[in-house]
């Protein structure tokens, strides 16, 4: 019995030995085999009773009759599997959205900004979503740099970075622009440009400024290797970007609603040689879907949201079957850290209004986002190779009535609806606790808290300023 | 080694004595010798029976054999400690027009200064080429005076020599380390300039940066123009002749000792966030760092201690300002951890081996100063290491560690001595010498030791105000005092409301309220001392001539 003792003890000591060591410095992921679910590969059907097996944060293997004696395996009888869905237009995570005093902006970065505790980022864990495009907001005909993350929550805002994501910028064209729905005041100076006009001449301005600064750079540079006593020229923090645009080395992301400005645009980048990714919002992009096809950018959208300003008027929620058809890479995006929550839903509103297949709409919130931000190398479809961002569904996603009871990404559990129930008595115990620690007693006299109230939450086109707390 | 020191002191003050005798024309009192007191060096051990001498301006001899010189004044010191004098390294004393402290829980030197910012814009640097906000050639040296309630209230708790830093800005300016007594400005200064500051406040009013978006472009681009400005510079040196004189930038000129890692940079950060932030643009910039406010540290401390980025933590520690209120939304679980959190934050910093100062970060009472610090004790931290925090740590990361921080001869006789322990409950500070000099300090209100005297306010009080060309009004105030806080009311001829911007400090009482004065609703602050159950001080009336106040009790609290 002693030494039944003893080897038991020795046993657990060797056993804890690597998973201390291993935490210490941050193991790979752990291996997990999901068994006999239906999987929503995305690119190659939907297969049933089908294995999925995550390895070192990559999908390792997917079919029947996995084996993997080592992984944690999660029965997946009667579940579905989806790809983490990707926004391609979010706000989430910034502190700031908006640096509006000027009409161009290009050197401000959201990175910068990212705020890791966002709670939005956990409800977007839960809603099956794993990546985001994160947007500067519309207040600039050329706004500021985006990042595309992987939704990490609780690691460190270094985590969050997509490795690899192509670069982008916000574009923002039209009302928001030229600020048609703030009033004059008196006495108080109108922001440049006030017109769809001056929005054209403001970026056009800017790329010629760019064109020039290339120029002189490359001046300087032939020039330095004959005389090393010339002064370079400035640096230009909002030039730069735009020169990577002109070299192909910076999607552009442009927010439109109408048909005019968007032909508008594809008008300026063909005159300047660059390429425009995506059109966000492009409510009327279906009156130019041949256009944008043929310029080869994507398309990025809300499902249904007509007539809610001026320009949305001739929105209609065909909109992305007739550009897809058209052969434009279509996506459905939130634009709303609500909506981000079910954009499975918005995707399967393709398939109630413009009769797109199931594996088209499934596209719209995986793969084409994906391809939309150069990314569909790693994510946006379930295929041996790819980073393991997808999550379980309780039910198909295209229904309302399913949800998600477990999202991983990179193989890593990132939610987990069973945990977070589990979890709940503990934290409303932790509550208790703090509420009594001294700091957070109420005093006997002061302000009066706050009551409860509507949450401010930003509106779809991203228009308003909310800053978050 | 205690005998060789002590033997090493003894020589070194009998030389000192004979050097002194030789200026036969300075006058004795600048010598000082406090005997029989417990000396807590901070340099080394505790000696539990000795003498401090102080002569002209510094520290003569300290030690358990050392006797008092028979020129210096004695204090008798039985019972006593003699500490290193107290740093607090980040302020604005010493500036000009101090705005009333916003309210408490906004934490650290970051939140708190920026709203006073719009209301106080820094006079602007002459011939700048950049907006107010912007201008990194602003020093504090230019603008401090000497005196001022402030500077006696930080004294009155054994501060003596302080950090005191622009108040607002992005680029706010290069700050001083002043000591806190001394006619003129000059004589304040011990080191200046000590560091660049930078908030990450947005400029008001529409211009550029208007964002926390803008701001970190504004630094990186302002960064990158100085490292040219410097390099034009060098290569205008060089070649003179041929090449085109570039234009000369005092705002970037400023800006080369920083981006050459010689200026330290003083950065405003309490959230993780915030200082993950400026530690990554210190680290693009390979700047020489230190993070002020700091109440989330202890979540980077891996990464602080990796850069060698020390803090200078403020102990303006959060709460609940609120009060109860059944129908309330509950407090986030995030903010109920963040305020208790906090106490712990310094603990953690000593035990992860990352270097910091206490500072007092707007708090608006700097009695509260020594009590917060006996929390962050409770919740972890060492009290030697408090005491560090106080003197030896702040001395190193401001660059005065040969001058300050420690009871060691030959430094700046700055010393703070109390009855009882620094930072317990009875203790009290019962002498202060800065500069080799006692300066008057004020015991607290109630008497007792640090955060007595509680609730000595509250209660319903008959203010007489006295306006000039108005007469005489009979206000009614009532009055909520909470350790040194101060809530409560107003009402009478000259309007009913709220006060603000409380405080009671060793019997410095002061709020403002909203009077209404011709009509006019006007924002006036009282300020006035607390002596034999009476409030007499001053009113001061944007706006309108100033007047004088008498309260006196009327009512006891119910």
């Amino acid at each position: 019995m002693k030494r039944f003792i003893a080897k038991l003890l020795f046993i657990a000591i060797v056993s804890t030995i690597p998973l201390n060591a291993s935490r210490a410095q941050r193991p790979s992921a752990p291996e997990t085999l999901i068994r006999n679910a239906t999987v929503l590969t995305v690119t190659h059907g939907t297969l049933q009773n089908t294995d999925v097996l995550m390895r070192n944060g990559k999908i390792a293997a997917i079919g029947k009759n996995l084996s993997a004696p080592n992984a944690r395996v999660v029965d997946g009888t009667g579940k579905y599997v989806m790809p983490g869905i990707i926004d391609c237009h979010s706000h989430s995570m910034l502190d700031t959205i908006n640096e509006g005093t000027l009409a161009v902006t290009s050197m401000v970065r959201t990175q910068d900004v990212l705020n890791t505790t966002d709670v939005d980022l956990y409800r977007e864990l839960a809603g099956g979503v794993t990546t985001l495009n994160l947007l500067h907001g519309s207040a600039n005909p050329i706004g500021g740099l985006n990042t595309v993350v992987k939704i990490k929550y609780g690691r460190p805002a270094s985590e969050f970075l997509f490795p690899g994501a192509m670069p982008g910028i916000k574009f923002a064209l039209g009302e928001n622009v030229k600020r048609s729905s703030q009033p004059n005041q008196p006495g108080v100076t109108r922001r440049y440009p006030n017109t769809r006009m001056g929005v054209e001449e403001v970026i056009r301005d800017a790329f010629t400024r760019a064109r020039d600064y290339k120029r002189t750079w490359d001046e300087y540079r032939e020039a330095a290797k004959k005389d090393k006593n010339l002064i370079p020229p400035r640096r230009d923090l909002q030039l730069e970007p735009l020169v990577e645009i002109l070299e192909g080395k910076r999607y552009v992301h442009a927010h439109c609603y109408i048909a005019s400005e968007i032909l508008m645009l594809i008008n300026i980048a063909d005159e300047f040689g660059f390429k425009i990714k995506t059109f966000q919002h492009v409510l009327e992009g279906y009156k130019v879907a041949k256009e944008i096809a043929a310029h080869g950018a994507g398309a990025s959208m809300f499902a249904d949201s007509w007539a809610y300003k001026i320009e949305a008027y001739d929105a209609i929620p065909y909109n992305a079957a007739i550009m897809t058809r058209a052969g434009v890479v279509v996506s459905m995006n939130s634009d709303s850290d609500e909506r981000a929550r079910r954009l499975n839903i918005e995707a399967a509103k393709a398939m109630h209004w413009g009769d797109l297949t199931e594996e088209q709409a499934l596209k719209l919130v995986t793969l084409n986002p994906a391809i939309q931000l150069g990314i569909q190398a790693r994510v946006g479809s379930i295929e041996v190779g790819k980073d393991a961002d997808l999550a379980i569904w309780n039910g198909h996603p295209f229904s309302v009535y399913s949800r998600v009871d477990t999202t991983f990404i990179d193989g890593e559990v990132f939610f987990d609806r069973e945990q977070d129930l589990a979890r709940r008595p503990e934290l409303a115990k932790e509550r208790a606790a703090l509420e009594q620690a001294e700091p957070n007693r109420p005093r006997t006299q002061g302000a009066s808290p706050q009551t409860p109230r509507r949450r401010p939450s930003k509106h779809e086109d991203d228009d308003v300023e909310v800053e978050k707390p | 080694m205690p005998k060789v020191r002590s033997r090493l002191i003894v020589a070194s003050t009998l030389l000192l004595l004979f050097a002194g005798a030789s200026k036969a024309q300075r006058s004795a009192i600048d010598t000082y010798a406090i005997t029989n007191a417990r000396i807590v060096t901070v340099s080394g051990p505790v000696i539990d029976r000795g003498t401090v001498v102080i002569r002209n301006g510094l520290i003569a001899a300290a030690g358990a054999n050392v006797t008092a010189p028979s020129d210096a004044r004695v204090i008798d010191g039985t019972g006593l400690t003699v500490y290193p004098g107290l740093i607090d390294s980040y302020t604005n004393l010493a500036l000009p027009e101090a705005a009333p402290s916003p309210s408490p829980g906004g934490g650290g030197g970051g939140g708190g200064f920026f709203l006073i910012q719009q209301q106080q814009r820094p006079a602007g640097g002459p011939n700048s080429t950049q907006p107010v906000g912007l201008q990194p050639e602003v020093m504090v040296e230019d603008v401090i005076r000497p005196g001022g309630a402030e500077i006696e209230s930080a004294r009155n708790i054994g501060i003596t020599a302080a950090l005191t830093s622009p108040r607002s800005g992005i680029w706010m300016g290069q700050s001083a380390l002043i000591n806190l007594s001394g006619e003129t400005p000059q004589q304040m200064i011990v080191r200046s300039p000590v560091a660049m500051h930078v908030g990450f406040t947005p400029l008001r009013g529409g211009g550029y940066p208007g964002s926390l978006l803008g701001v970190f472009s504004t630094l990186r681009q302002m960064m990158l123009d100085a490292q040219r400005y410097r390099d034009s510079l060098e290569i205008y040196e060089r070649s003179p002749r041929g090449t085109r004189r570039p234009e000369t930038d005092r705002s970037l000129a400023a800006l080369i000792p920083v981006i050459d890692g010689r200026m330290p940079v003083v950065m405003l950060a309490n959230s993780e966030r915030e200082i993950s932030r400026a530690l990554d643009l210190g680290a693009e910039f390979k700047l020489k760092l230190i993070i002020a406010g700091g109440r989330e540290a202890d979540q980077v401390a891996d990464r602080l201690a990796k850069q060698n980025v020390p803090v200078l933590l403020s102990l303006n520690l959060p709460r609940r300002t609120t009060a109860a209120l059944p129908e309330a939304d509950p407090e986030p679980l995030r903010v109920l951890r963040e305020r208790v959190e906090a106490q712990q934050t310094a603990g953690k910093l000593a035990k992860a081996g990352v270097r910091f100062a206490f500072q007092s970060g707007s708090m608006t009472n700097i009695s509260d100063l020594l009590g917060n610090t006996r929390i962050t004790i409770e919740n972890g931290l060492q009290t030697a290491d408090a005491v560090r925090a106080f003197t030896i740590w702040p001395a190193e990361i401001l660059g005065v560690q040969n001058q300050l921080g420690s009871i060691e001869v030959g430094k700046i006789a700055n010393l703070t001595v109390t009855r009882g322990d620094l930072f317990d409950r009875n203790g009290r500070v019962t002498n202060v010498f800065i500069d080799g000099r006692p300066v008057d300090i004020r015991p607290p209100a109630g008497g007792g030791g640090f955060g007595s005297g509680r609730n000595s306010l509250s209660g319903t009080w008959t203010v007489n105000v006295s306006l000039e060309g108005q007469g005489d009004k009979s206000i009614t105030l009532s009055l909520q005092q909470e350790g040194d806080r101060l809530s409560g009311s107003i009402s009478g001829p000259l309007g009913a409301g709220e006060i603000s911007n409380a405080s009671v400090s060793m019997g410095d009482v002061r709020f403002t309220a909203s009077v209404n004065v011709e009509g006019q609703t006007k924002e006036a602050t009282f300020s006035g001392r607390l002596a034999n159950n009476e409030i007499r001080g001053n009113v001061t009336i944007v706006g309108s001539s100033p007047g004088t106040f008498t309260a006196t009790r009327s009512g006891q609290p119910n």
